[in-house]
């Protein structure tokens, strides 16, 4: 029954992809205007506080506003630097780890709103039959730091600033400002006021055009590149922090066709290559989002698993993967259904 | 993928560049944030006969400029947002204490009479976060009066809906609901609330509407008792209007208070609700600038779509060699 209903991870994982898209955007219209301060107040994955419908909201505005009111101010008066001050940065924390300790960043691959909305354009993309641009092992590497300079300037460096009073006090959320999923999210609300650029002072404006700005490119982007936002997300950093800890993990064998294979890189709409390459801790990459579309498409049994405290939840196998690649090639182009434009086809120069 | 990777780098970076050239600026609009507070609290002009009260016999309460209805400010007592307290400030009502109802309805002190110091009464930052519900009440003869609004405390509380429900006065104006955190009341949106007594909802009961802006308005309640307050547009130019404090980022900010009465066994009751509200949602925006940026980053990423001789010949070679994995794997 089960296996009729979700064929496949990825039609399981879609739809809780949507079932999240749901609760992250309209949560609070279903179960209550105050559902928002009874969840977590600190989800790792993007979901909006400017979203008055959302049912939670993602821990990276806490971190600013923590680092922007409490341990930023308290930093100017160095005596006030107490447990006070730092224990509600540390219960944020732990609330967003209690959350993060069972699902690791699935979070980001199946609860995600934003990873959401650009997988839907992403398909759409496939229908449309536009390329796919993908990087290659020589430049996914220059991307990748990307991520880590969005968190330590936009999410904890111009916070922490802004609270000492050494940049503007407007500086206090710049992420916020920034992030995609605040103009998408509330878009889906039909909600225009974020897509309206604050025109109070130049900071407002510089922040708010550089958001509309990504924004656009992203919708537009995620036509022909897969997550292009996710790439640079300051909340798959962080999450990266953490997800040596969490029992949920992404466990590769070493096998001897791996070398000539390369399916599963094909698959992986992070263009980790690494998952091809290497074994172990090193297959498990700090990119990875854990939608575990590696393990569908890998072709021999049990080398790649998603393991929770050991236990395999879903794992390798040749006969699901001959069934996998009838459906769907793992670059996400579907089999036998109609694409509405010219055939999809693959640039492979990054 | 040059795009991509270019266009994050630069967005990564250049709020530094801008921040480092905005620092003064930012420590002159704190000041003036700071002045702006300050400049808000008026004297008083008497006029009703509650006013009149003021302060004569017991309790403590100061006058209000803009209104004779009673009213409850709330000022952070703590450094910045993350204050510890809260000095609660009854005006046009004359009270012994004030009354603080925890969210948390299971908790056995959750309900708390503050007493009065010089400043107003002090309320220390609850256990539990979220919307806390206050209410100041004066009883003279056969006149009773209530003052009520809402107050949040940062930090994750309980769902404030059960306290906001439980009758705590026979006279009540109840938020329907009450704005949660990052939401607030703001110019040309509707707010419900709920008009009861002794728990029974009001139909066709006159509410009064006055904001701290000079609007007056008189609002009537449906058959369930609820009213909409479709909240007034009537902030003026920068000049003379204060912010909503140190957490406000420069938003401007006014005061607004709802207030009714009802007549029975012999007793007036006079309740009044009170609150906060900001300009529209889309002041200080531009949805078409917001759009045009939207626009050009639109255009930026239309290169991407673009199908090129040399991808078309990677792409077919690399579908083929999917199809050869697969076929080799089921040989």
């Amino acid at each position: 029954m089960l296996k009729t209903i979700f064929p496949t991870l990825t039609r399981f994982r879609f739809t809780i992809q949507l079932i999240m898209l749901f609760v992250t955007v309209y949560g609070g219209a279903l179960l209550g205007t105050y559902m928002v301060d009874r969840i977590s107040q600190a989800l790792p994955s993007l979901a909006c506080a400017f979203d008055k419908q959302t049912g939670d909201h993602c821990i990276l505005i806490v971190n600013q506003h923590q680092l922007h009111h409490r341990i930023g101010e308290a930093l100017v008066k160095a005596q006030e630097i107490t447990y006070k001050v730092f224990i509600p940065t540390l219960i944020s924390v732990g609330t967003f780890f209690a959350l993060f300790f069972f699902l690791n960043k699935a979070f980001c691959g199946w609860v995600c709103p934003m990873g959401t909305v650009q997988e839907v354009i992403y398909r759409i993309g496939r229908r449309l039959g536009r390329p796919l641009h993908r990087f290659e092992p020589g430049n996914v590497g220059r991307v990748r730091p990307v991520k880590w300079l969005m968190l330590l300037v936009l999410v904890l460096g111009l916070p922490l600033l802004a609270g000492m009073g050494t940049v503007s006090n407007e500086l206090g959320d710049p992420y916020c400002q920034v992030c995609p999923s605040r103009i998408a999210t509330t878009l889906l609300t039909a909600d225009t006021e974020q897509i309206a650029l604050r025109t109070g002072t130049g900071i407002n404006m510089f922040l708010g055009a550089l958001g509309n700005t990504l924004f656009g490119f992203i919708i537009i982007a995620a036509l022909a590149v897969r997550l292009p936002f996710c790439r640079i997300c300051p909340l798959l950093s962080w999450n990266a922090l953490f997800q040596r800890l969490s029992p949920m993990q992404l466990v590769k064998k070493q096998h001897d066709k791996c070398a000539k294979c390369g399916v599963c890189e094909k698959a992986c709409p992070m263009d980790i290559h690494e998952i091809g390459q290497e074994y172990g801790k090193k297959a498990f990459h700090e990119d990875c989002t854990l939608c575990g579309r590696c393990v569908e498409y890998c072709p021999d049994d049990d080398v790649i698993q998603i393991k929770f405290f050991g236990i395999p939840l879903f794992k390798s196998s040749r006969e699901y993967y001959k069934n996998r690649v009838k459906l769907e090639t793992p670059e996400g182009l579907p089999k036998n259904k109609v694409i509405w434009l010219a055939p999809a086809k693959e640039n492979r120069n990054g | 993928m040059r795009n991509i990777l270019l266009g994050a780098m630069v967005m990564a970076v250049s709020p530094l560049v801008f921040a480092a050239a905005s620092a003064p600026a930012a420590t002159q609009a704190q000041q003036d944030r700071a002045a702006g507070e300050h400049a808000g609290h008026t004297m008083p002009v008497l006029g009703s006969e509650a006013q009149g009260r003021v302060g004569k016999e017991r309790g403590m309460s100061r006058p209000t400029a803009w209104t004779s209805f009673p009213i409850l400010k709330a000022k952070m007592s703590g450094e910045g947002r993350e204050g510890r307290s809260i000095t609660l400030v009854p005006q046009g009502i004359v009270a012994n204490s004030i009354v603080a109802y925890s969210n948390d309805i299971k908790d056995a002190s959750g309900q708390r009479q503050l007493p009065f110091d010089m400043a107003g009464a002090k309320l220390d930052k609850p256990a539990s976060g979220g919307l806390h519900w206050l209410a100041a009440r004066e009883e003279q003869g056969d006149e009773v009066r209530v003052a009520s609004t809402v107050y949040y405390f940062s930090n994750p509380g309980k769902n404030p809906t059960a306290i906001f429900m439980q009758q705590k006065h026979e006279l009540e104006i109840i938020p329907q609901p009450f704005p949660r955190e990052h939401s607030r009341y703001r110019a040309n949106e509707d707010w419900k609330f709920l008009v009861r007594f002794n728990s029974k909802p009001q139909a066709n009961h006159k509410v009064s509407l006055e904001t701290g802006n000079g609007t007056k308005a008189e609002l009537v309640s449906d058959a369930q008792g609820i009213i909409t307050m479709h909240v007034p547009d009537d902030f003026k130019s920068e000049s003379g209007q204060k912010t909503a404090g140190e957490h406000s980022h420069g938003r401007r900010s006014s005061d607004f208070v709802l207030a009714t009465e009802y007549r029975e066994g012999g007793k007036n009751y006079l309740t009044a609700f009170n609150g906060s509200y900001g300009p529209g949602a889309f002041d200080q925006r531009s949805l078409a600038m917001g759009l045009g940026f939207t626009l050009l980053g639109m255009a930026g990423a239309v290169p991407l779509l673009r199908q090129r001789k040399s991808a078309k010949q990677a792409g077919d070679a690399m579908q083929s060699s999917v199809a050869e994995t697969a076929n080799n794997k089921d040989a």
